[in-house]
């Protein structure tokens, strides 16, 4: 049987399920607040903006959620290596 | 008995012949391609073997033959099949192309938004039969997206395709952890109410791409191609559209995510791993990968496992799978939490 590097998997799993609870939260945010929001202005452009600023919004997060989830694998990884993996 | 009867039944006996076909796909692909010099070296093993390239070419086919016998038995929707069968067709068409001519980086998600197309123009002509633009949402319910939801179909099909593409570096890596995947997709559609449809071609995806593990599993006779690993990214990402999973399959691709995430963060542009000055791990004069000490070296999943503990490659690979474990399991909460 081959041997699992145990030590990587729960780190892992840790990352993983940090994420995942995340990106829920996130679709949360944007099916609760997001979402009904009402952003037209000019009724025949309004559909469009609407979804733009939408659409803006939820890259904002998803950026944020990539941005957490980068730190949390240095963290976990790459701490003690920084010197050697991530030079100044 | 299965959720919604015979239908279903059906669909998963029939999607079952597609392990045996692709079995045979693949082995004809080893010799074709073997007497025709389409060879890769297998640089992680010590004696460097000379391995069968563009065998995942029996994946697409496969799935194409599939899904074509399942409509003429009269099993499915005509439509989403079609669909189906186009990006697959067009995503294994780009792998192929880039297989023989090695293309620049950029090329292949530029040609891989192309491959989203189907789905969008067939979803205008035939409204709510191809793709429903209200995500569906874990806990929170769901929101309606008619606008976004079309324009981010063939973002979606190029990021799965080559995300996928991107988590290939070891033996198996990519068709057992897209098995792993399938199979807690196909569970969480069998659970949470399922449609024959997107139980065949869930189903299909397994077995065909078991078929081809069968070959390519540590250590491989076998290698994918670009030709395999974009159009079963390519099979992902459409079923994640057609099937209605959209957010269960980002769960489920998360060690994919986060490989392709730190890769481009690093490198920061499309490239090849071939074009790499730097490479993210080293092989050890004992057969062992290590990762690699190299500053300007990408932060790949690989490599990630690797940090402070050289290993097998069968070891490393098999931790990949455990990710690809968790990360399914992960899925099917999602699937049940969205019912």
């Amino acid at each position: 049987m081959t041997r699992l590097n145990q030590r990587a998997v729960s780190l892992q799993l840790l990352v993983f399920v940090t994420q995942w609870g995340l990106m829920i939260i996130g679709f949360g945010i944007l099916a609760v607040v997001v979402a009904p929001l009402r952003l037209q202005f000019d009724p025949s452009l309004g559909r469009y903006f609407d979804a733009a600023v939408k659409a803006m919004i939820a890259l904002v997060l998803s950026i944020s959620w990539l941005f957490i989830w980068d730190r949390q694998v240095r963290l976990y990884f790459y701490r003690k290596r920084e010197v050697t993996a991530e030079p100044a | 008995m299965l959720p919604s009867g015979w239908e279903v039944t059906t669909a998963v006996i029939l999607a079952i012949v597609s392990f045996p076909v692709s079995l045979v796909l693949t082995r004809f692909f080893m010799q074709v391609n073997s007497k025709r010099g389409i060879v890769g070296i297998d640089v992680h093993k010590l004696s460097k073997p000379r391995i069968p390239e563009m065998c995942g070419a029996a994946i697409p086919v496969t799935l194409i033959l599939l899904s074509s016998a399942y409509v003429l038995t009269g099993g499915g929707n005509a439509i989403t099949m079609l669909a189906f069968s186009l990006v697959v067709g067009s995503a294994a068409i780009v792998g192929a192309v880039d297989d023989r001519l090695k293309l620049r980086g950029i090329y292949k998600p530029l040609l891989t938004l192309l491959c989203g197309l189907p789905i969008v123009a067939l979803g205008l002509v035939y409204p709510n039969q191809v793709y429903n633009p209200t995500l569906q949402v874990p806990i929170f319910g769901s929101f309606h997206l008619p606008i976004i939801y079309p324009l981010s179909i063939p973002v979606a099909i190029s990021v799965t395709s080559n995300t996928t593409n991107m988590l290939d570096p070891l033996n198996g890596t990519m068709a057992g952890g897209v098995s792993i995947i399938s199979a807690a997709l196909l569970i969480g559609v069998l659970i949470t109410g399922p449609t024959p449809s997107t139980v065949f071609l869930y189903a299909c995806l397994l077995f065909s791409a078991l078929g081809f593990f069968y070959f390519n599993r540590y250590p491989s006779r076998a290698f994918s191609g670009n030709v395999g690993q974009l159009s079963i990214g390519a099979a992902l990402g459409a079923l994640a559209i057609l099937g209605r999973t959209e957010i269960a399959s980002i769960v489920a691709m998360f060690p994919q995510i986060q490989n392709s995430f730190f890769f481009l963060s690093k490198i920061k542009r499309f490239t090849e791993h071939r074009a790499l000055t730097a490479k993210p791990t080293k092989l050890l004069d004992d057969g062992r990968l290590a990762s690699s000490s190299d500053p300007k070296a990408p932060l790949t999943l690989v490599r990630t496992l690797l940090v402070g503990r050289p290993a097998k490659e069968s070891e490393v690979v098999s931790t990949i799978f455990a990710l690809f474990l968790i990360s399914g399991a992960l899925a099917l909460i999602t699937m049940i939490l969205i019912r």
